[in-house]
């Protein structure tokens, strides 16, 4: 198993929601070999599994955080608090804030885990991601690309950086 | 001095969907409750109309994150009863291994993310991981074995997207089923745990009395535990083809809830899910299910909804037992699918999700477009029995605090899990009710 995971969140068929996907699919032939890529479609309890011990960069759109369509949320998942909104996908599921709460609880956080949120604007059916959410995924893709080569360079037992680049 | 007190709740928890509780009572009894169901309708039957019938279970799998199998199989079900059609016993038999990795990833989250902290006295799942988490880690490990049924057949987990009209789009071989194996193995050792764990929870004292005791309904099949097909049998003699549906159940709309309330045309309220399953199928539940149940000393027959909870876990481990026995036995179907043809008909489709019986009735033209679509949740079929339980329920904690009170009311809904983002549809919306008062 990998050490790294690239791991998206969000509908691919709802405009900017499907912005964590789209960059999930970029990323596949680029870092294939240096993280497993994985798209969870909406079981935020399922990330416990996926991200457990391991370095994880998760990507996913955000609605109302103050800021511009295509603005870049940077958070580091395990020492930054987060917006109570981010991946809440059901009343009946649990939010990301949840599922870093019950990792906590149940051993089962992962070592790193940097946050790539993008702000987006339309989330409807069909929508299509919007221009400036489109050009965000391609800087949060280079962003993740240069991590992991950064990691890879470093070899498995460096350090991770603590935060996502800036 | 009789003083009046309500319990208000705006905004239910750990249910899906949005819905709020509104009950007034004093000393001498209830007054009014109030399951308000608030979430917009979504006229899922109104937008089907001139969608080709083979569209039926992909549009109708987006009603709902939690069972759009459910909706699926009774799509596909009434299309095919429409067409006249009867699919292999091998594409049957994997519907019904579809279904059961279905009834373990609904039930397991309800049971362990949603109910679990009502017995226990925790907020939530998360709080209660603190003290119990070994519940909150087998509960989502189960979850996943079923997920990975879901995902193998449905071809993803959330919203699967493989189940036509007539069978399968595409079928598995033995080699990609006989993995599946192992987890499930380990889930129905874990489920049997979870049975145990469940039937030692302490449940609040509630049984109606002879006057008004539960008309429960689910289907019933000579040769299997109901999921997909058999009659529409209640415990008071209903026993009816699914076909013969409306003509003995019909839905009302009430101004404070955007979903409709469902009532047996003769005689009222009644009760769907896994404790009218269990209830009029208990025989055809596997030696391991009975002999679990027998071990924990839980009857065949169960009346108080609070234990529903135990329920739901004999279910579980029914659906893993189920699971395996069929994977056992699997034949790769020669065709992953059955031929239809387009024809002006009506047909009608009953299955069980997991929160109970779930009705499709669809009309289709000679080009196969769809004139007429009807869908009925179970959460609608609940709604009314629900309110009569917080009805006759209520004068007996009336000693409890009011923070207590209000949180057995709250648990006594979720006894249902009901799904609110299911029941909410229109057939019609009169606009003079929105001018009366609201309390």
């Amino acid at each position: 198993m990998n050490k790294w995971v690239v791991i998206s969140l969000g509908n691919r068929f709802r405009g900017d929601d499907s912005v964590g996907p789209y960059i999930l699919n970029r990323l596949r032939d680029q870092v294939g070999h240096m993280a497993e890529c994985i798209e969870n479609g909406g079981d935020i309890g399922q990330l416990l599994d996926d991200w457990k011990q391991r370095c994880v960069c998760l990507v996913d759109a955000v609605m109302d955080q103050g800021g511009r369509v295509g603005d870049i949320v940077r958070i580091d998942g395990l020492s930054e608090d987060l917006p109570q909104n981010l991946s809440t996908t059901s009343s009946h599921g649990l939010s990301l804030v949840e599922a870093i709460e019950l990792g906590k609880t149940l051993d089962a956080l992962p070592h790193h885990l940097a946050i790539y949120a993008i702000c987006g604007e339309n989330f409807a059916i069909s929508a299509g991601l919007s221009p400036a959410v489109k050009a965000a995924a391609t800087t949060v893709e280079q962003e993740i690309v240069e991590l992991l080569n950064r990691q890879e360079a470093n070899n498995a037992r460096a350090i991770p950086d603590p935060k996502p680049g800036r | 001095m009789t003083r009046t007190k309500t319990v208000k709740v705006d905004y239910l928890a750990r249910v899906e969907g949005e819905g709020a509780l509104y009950i007034r009572y004093d000393d001498r009894g209830v007054h009014d409750v109030k399951l308000k169901i608030f979430e917009p309708p979504r006229f899922f039957e109104g937008f089907m109309r001139g969608r080709d019938y083979l569209e039926a279970p992909d549009i109708t799998a987006r009603i709902c994150g939690i069972c759009p199998v459910a909706y699926q199989m009774s799509s596909v079900h009434a299309m095919e009863h429409a067409l006249g059609v009867t699919v292999t016993p091998e594409l049957r038999a994997l519907r019904r291994l579809l279904y059961c990795g279905e009834w373990i990833e609904s039930h397991s989250l309800h049971i362990c993310m949603l109910h679990a902290p009502d017995f226990l006295g925790y907020p939530s799942a998360v709080a209660m991981a603190k003290d119990h988490g070994k519940i909150v880690q087998d509960g989502l490990q189960i979850k996943k074995a079923g997920n990975a049924i879901v995902n193998l057949l449905g071809g993803r987990e959330v919203h699967p997207i493989n189940v036509r009209v007539g069978g399968f789009y595409r079928v598995p071989t033995v080699a990609e089923l006989n993995p599946l194996r192992e987890p499930l193995l380990r889930g129905r050792d874990m489920a049997m745990d979870l049975v145990r764990w469940a039937a030692s929870l302490p449940f609040p004292k509630f049984e109606r009395d002879m006057s008004h005791q539960y008309e429960f309904v689910a289907l019933s099949h000579p040769c299997e535990y109901p999921m997909s097909e058999g009659r529409i049998v209640s415990t008071r003699g209903l026993d009816i083809p699914v076909s013969e549906y409306d003509q003995h159940f019909r839905e009302e709309q009430v101004e404070y809830s955007s979903a409709l309330h469902s009532a047996l045309i003769e005689r009222g309220a009644y009760f769907v899910g896994p404790m009218a399953r269990y209830n009029i199928n208990y025989a055809q539940l596997s030696p391991l299910v009975k002999e679990t149940a027998e071990d924990i000393g839980f009857p065949p027959f169960c009346a108080n909804p609070f234990q529903s909870i135990v329920v739901r876990c004999l279910e579980v481990l029914f659906a893993f037992d189920e699971a395996l026995r069929i994977i056992d036995s699997y034949r790769v179907p020669q065709k992953p699918y059955v031929e239809t043809a387009r024809k002006s008909a009506t047909g009608y489709g009953a299955t069980e999700a997991p929160r109970g019986l779930l009705f499709h009735r669809y009309s289709i033209d000679d080009a196969g477009k769809i004139t007429d679509a009807k869908i009925v949740a179970p959460t609608s079929q609940n709604q009314k029995t629900i309110e009569h339980d917080l009805r006759l329920m209520l004068p007996k904690f009336f000693h409890l605090p009011e923070a207590q009170l209000q949180a057995q009311c709250e648990q006594a809904i979720r006894n249902y899990d009901p799904c609110i983002s299911c029941s909410t549809h229109f057939l019609r919306l009169d606009l003079r009710h929105s001018e009366r008062s609201q309390p």
